[in-house]
């Protein structure tokens, strides 16, 4: 009886053994012989993953790029849903499912796109639509800040053109790659067409993990899993960036959060084809090296240079390029080895605030007094900073890493990690940490003040004999700086983030910088002038120039006549000394 | 090992009384338990109702232990009416099954990493082919009677 029942049992065990191997999924091939053979669509991941692929989903990264359907679309297609701009009416619908965006000429032309794509989820939603089997990136964006619709003329540093279409892009050579998770654009040079596929659409698993096939096959046998949970045995197969070292860590945000060129350049071919052959561990720079203020291209039109991107000294000037910043800083270059920063000293991207994505200890001094522990004590710190302890200047990264990084309508905090100094300003022309918030200060009475407070470090600095530098920085860097100096000074002049200007002292300025003939740089006015006086509405910066005369007038009726006539006098001495270089944002 | 000699009646009627309470004791604590599971689920009590793997696992430690004591307790009563009381291993396996399963699931519910059960979910296959073991080897006492 005993004999038969275990034979019984043995051969329910065997049947049952067999159904669960035969369901066993098959990840072996996936996508072999493409450029994302073994990745897997993180849907594979939520079920041994779940709180990752949780807190994951929240993100904007997760949103980066998404069909465009009911459920994903952000922009107004239905109430506020007509844009005009240089004579070109612009009318958004959504029909069913659909979504569309046309276009009425002042001749009487018309034309109608289809969104098949969107792109970005947090500051602006941009539109992909399909033209001859090709992903073209349409003019028109909506500002999921403002809520409003807008021409994306108006969120780069060009002046103010008649070009409608003057940032129409392909998104199968440029956004692609970095917006999803290992893109293969296909591009055939002969026909000059895109057949690109990704392995996911958005910033999922496989971007910073990297192929999870292998990972997968053997995480299906529970007696792995466990091995693997009670640390009897490593997993090797899946990239985990927080155990990588810190270079190769880095190396796996800096794929994206700094902008490279291919290594060796006619690499191009490759990544423009088959794909982007980088995965997430490897040693980026086998395949890239990233773009600096000396990398010159050679292009048809002669040589390309990438200087404007950065400021005099290198640093890096819009976002996107963190990871160059990072390895400028000595926190890196002069790190002990396996404590050198990179991205997870401070950032988290399964936890924290999904701003940032910084957890919110380590928007405290915590991440820098790991290795700077004689700052701890809180006399020690204002011994340091020469500041007041409950002042902005206590957090190291205010004047360490000071807001002069612009990305996507917004001001950013620098990467590159430095010691602040106003002599900067005068030489390279690089805004300094200690005029960010003492706008109505001039550069030489910053000089004089790093003297005073730091004696040893700054015992050689010496005052400008330029005029310019002894007038308050903020409206002289407002007028007198290029077009993305003069974006960072309106946007500072609004307050906000420890700088608290004088409403009544920043209001003309800010009602004269409006006049710029740069939409971006008006575009952080308005937003300043808002701040400056809520009780009139915010001005259009994409408005037509009369329009934008009218809207101001409201707004020079509460400030003082001679105020204004002073501002202007003054901008006007100033502008004279502007050099404006336009930048390129893109790969 | 292969034929088990008949227990004496006073034997017989002992492990028909074991099962008897060990089944009905069974009922009561994994019944208790789900009205348990009800309290949680009720006041939305985060522990439980965040942690999927944990309900999961909880759900299935009540509704194993409960439907393994009713079988219990089955066996216990045909066991008056078999003509051939079934060998020591074989009461032995359903009883332990029975016990080590729903704690088991329990237990891997309780203390668990992401997306698995704890490790304590290794008591329950071992535990499942006793009481399957033990189920075939009621069954055929039962079919030699018939």
């Amino acid at each position: 009886m005993v004999l038969k029942s275990l034979g019984l049992t043995i051969i329910a065990l065997f049947i049952v053994g067999l159904i669960v191997l035969a369901m066993t999924p098959d990840y072996s091939r996936v996508r072999e012989g493409h450029a994302d053979a073994g990745y897997l669509d993180s849907a594979k991941c939520i079920s041994c993953h779940t709180d990752h692929h949780r807190s994951w989903a929240r993100t904007f990264h997760s949103r980066m790029t998404q069909d465009a359907r009911p459920e994903t679309v952000q922009g107004d297609f239905e109430n506020d849903n007509v844009f005009e701009y240089l004579g070109i009416k612009a009318r958004m619908e959504k029909r069913g499912a659909t979504f569309t965006m046309s276009l009425t000429f002042p001749d009487g032309r018309t034309e109608s796109h289809t969104i098949e794509r969107t792109v970005g989820s947090r500051r602006i939603e941009q539109y992909v639509t399909r033209q001859n089997d090709q992903h073209i990136r349409l003019p028109l964006a909506y500002d999921l800040v403002n809520r409003r619709w807008m021409s994306l003329n108006g969120s780069f540093f060009h002046p103010d053109s008649d070009n409608y279409f003057q940032h129409r892009a392909q998104w199968d050579a440029n956004c692609v790659f970095c917006h999803n998770v290992k893109a293969q654009p296909n591009f055939n040079p002969r026909s000059g067409q895109f057949k690109t596929e990704v392995a996911e659409l958005g910033i999922a698993c496989g971007a910073c993990h990297g192929q999870s096939a292998a990972h997968a096959e053997e995480a299906a046998s529970p007696l792995v899993r466990t091995l693997w949970r009670t640390g009897t045995s490593a997993e090797k197969s899946i990239i985990n960036p927080s155990k990588l070292t810190p270079e190769r860590s880095l190396m796996v945000c800096g794929h994206c959060h700094g902008q490279r060129v291919p290594q060796p350049l006619d690499r191009i071919q490759e990544i423009l084809g088959r794909g982007d052959p980088y995965n997430a561990g490897e040693d980026l720079s086998a395949f890239y090296t990233p773009v600096s203020h000396e990398t010159v291209l050679q292009s048809k039109n002669g040589p390309y240079s990438f200087a404007n991107r950065f400021w005099a000294n290198g640093s890096p000037r819009l976002t996107a390029y963190e990871y160059q910043g990072v390895l400028r800083s000595a926190c890196f270059t002069k790190g002990e080895r396996e404590r050198r920063i990179n991205c997870l000293t401070c950032h988290s991207m399964h936890e924290g605030d999904i701003r940032g994505q910084i957890r919110e200890e380590n928007r405290t001094n915590k991440p820098c007094l790991e290795c700077h522990q004689q700052y701890e004590t809180p006399a020690a710190l204002t011994k340091h900073t020469g500041h007041i302890l409950d002042s902005p200047a206590s957090n190291c990264y205010t004047c360490h890493m000071p807001r002069v990084v612009y990305g996507i309508m917004s001001v950013h905090r620098t990467h590159d990690i430095t010691i602040p100094d106003p002599q900067l300003t005068i030489s390279q022309s690089v805004p300094n940490a200690c005029n960010q918030c003492h706008l109505e200060k001039s550069v030489n009475w910053s000089i004089a003040a790093v003297k005073r407070l730091w004696p040893d470090r700054f015992a050689s600095a010496q005052p400008s004999a330029d005029e310019q530098f002894n007038l308050p920085e903020g409206p002289r860097a407002l007028f007198a700086g290029d077009a993305l100096i003069r974006a960072l000074a309106a946007e500072a002049l609004g307050g906000g983030e420890g700088m608290n200007p004088d409403k009544e002292w920043a209001r003309p300025f800010l009602i004269e910088a409006f006049a710029d003939n740069y939409p971006i740089v008006r575009f952080f006015a308005a937003n300043s002038l808002a701040r400056n006086y809520e009780r009139i509405p915010k001005p259009d910066y994409l408005a037509t120039a009369e329009a934008r005369q009218r809207m101001l007038a409201q707004w020079r009726e509460v400030t003082a006549p001679d105020l204004l006539k002073q501002t202007t006098v003054f901008a006007e001495m100033l502008r004279r000394r502007r050099k404006d270089v336009d930048i390129e944002v893109g790969e | 090992m292969t034929k088990s000699k008949p227990d004496s009646e006073s034997t017989e009627r002992r492990w028909i009384n074991h099962m008897m309470i060990q089944g009905w004791a069974a009922v009561a604590f994994w019944m208790t338990f789900g009205l348990l599971l009800e309290g949680l689920l009720g006041y939305k009590i985060p522990a439980y109702l965040d942690d999927a793997e944990r309900r999961e696992m909880m759900r299935l430690a009540h509704t194993h232990g409960t439907l393994l004591g009713i079988v219990l307790v089955a066996a216990a009563l045909c066991g008056e009416r078999l003509a051939v009381a079934p060998a020591r291993a074989i009461r032995f396996a359903l009883r332990l099954g029975s016990l080590l399963m729903p704690v088991g699931f329990l237990l891997a519910g309780i203390w668990h990493p992401e997306g698995d059960p704890g490790a304590a979910i290794w008591l329950v296959p071992p535990s499942a082919l006793l009481a399957i073991f033990g189920v075939i080897g009621l069954a055929l006492c039962a079919r030699k009677k018939g």
